[in-house]
């Protein structure tokens, strides 16, 4: 379900050269950055481009070649960040790393080779903007659309009961199916232990009443030890 | 929204955030969101042979999903306190 680096070239007609955008699910553009070059992994440059920011994806286009684009979704941007040490990299740019599927027939050769290149292998990013001192607003804005591309929640996880255990004494009240002696009750919403689905784990642990003797206090014990024998 | 919270408290001290593709990343704790994205900032990575590219790297963006571990100051950590909101946080209360 995650897609990491794919190809991107679906440009409107209207002659600006924008990409097209997903407006019907709410995509929005946030920022364009004319004269951008990528780097993909450990492939040369390319250049010259523009990066458009929407508020799902990175896309970056091609200036010459319009059959050439990018795109990442920022579910995939695992890190981002502003690199400025001319030993790492020639120029400043924004290094981004992208979240990739682990393959077992992984091959690292494949990302270097520019003759077979499998985009969705790529786990870095750099794009170079030509004005360096756009990349602390290019920044900002990949922490925006960061921020706008939390981890979808899937439904059922909500109204599912998380079963924490915080400690031994729970290990007993969690009958459930397997105790078929218990037999409490018949209707599977009120046997102890099983959350009807409503309560949280509050239930079962407000039930239990630890009437010990041993956890009383030093001092009622003292008190207590004379009249032991009736307990 | 307990480590939302907890995270905010720690904001100015120094973490390692280990990320799920073992990536481990120290630096300043810059801030944090509801959704445990983290920014961290005089950042340094833990293993440079790995990541050359993030020599050059000082302040970053990361995205909360692929953290794997956030590691903490000894004694940023108050053990009991963590315990009981976390009970009292699963408890729905």
């Amino acid at each position: 379900m995650v897609a990491g680096l794919r190809e991107f070239a679906l440009r409107s007609r209207d002659g600006s050269g924008k990409p097209v955008l997903d407006e019907s699910n709410g995509e929005e553009l946030m920022h364009v950055q004319p004269s951008v070059a990528v780097a993909l992994g450990n492939r040369p440059v390319e250049s010259p481009g523009t990066l458009y920011i929407t508020s799902r994806k990175l896309i970056w286009l091609s200036d010459v070649d319009m059959a050439k684009g990018y795109a990442v979704d920022f579910l995939s941007i695992s890190l981002h960040a502003v690199s400025r040490d001319p030993e790492a990299y020639s120029s400043p740019c924004i290094y981004a790393q992208i979240e990739v599927e682990e393959d077992e027939d992984d091959d690292d050769s494949d990302t270097e080779s520019t003759e077979v290149l499998d985009l969705s292998k790529i786990r870095e990013m750099r794009l170079v903007p030509s004005d360096s001192t756009q990349l602390e607003t290019m920044f900002d804005v990949f922490c925006e659309c960061a921020e706008l591309n939390p981890e979808p929640v899937e439904e059922e996880e909500e109204e599912e009961v998380h079963n924490w255990v915080f400690s031994a004494d729970q290990m007993d009240v969690r009958g459930g199916d397997e105790d078929a002696e218990w037999q409490i009750s018949q209707s599977p919403t009120s046997v102890i232990g099983h959350s009807n689905g409503d309560e949280g784990l509050a239930q079962p642990m407000l039930e239990l009443q630890i009437n010990d003797q041993r956890f009383e206090d030093a001092e009622e014990m003292i008190h207590e030890s004379e009249t032991k024998d009736h307990h | 929204m307990l480590f939302f919270s907890y995270f905010k408290d720690l904001v100015g001290q120094e973490v390692t955030v280990e990320l799920k593709n073992d990536l481990a990343i120290r630096g300043t704790l810059h801030s944090v969101d509801q959704y445990l994205n983290i920014k961290l900032e005089n950042t340094k990575v833990v293993d440079q042979d790995k990541y050359p590219h993030m020599l050059s790297v000082r302040n970053c963006f990361i995205r909360g999903s692929v953290v794997r571990y956030v590691q903490l100051p000894k004694d940023g950590v108050d053990v009991d306190l963590l315990h009981d909101a976390a009970r009292r946080e699963a408890r729905g209360g």
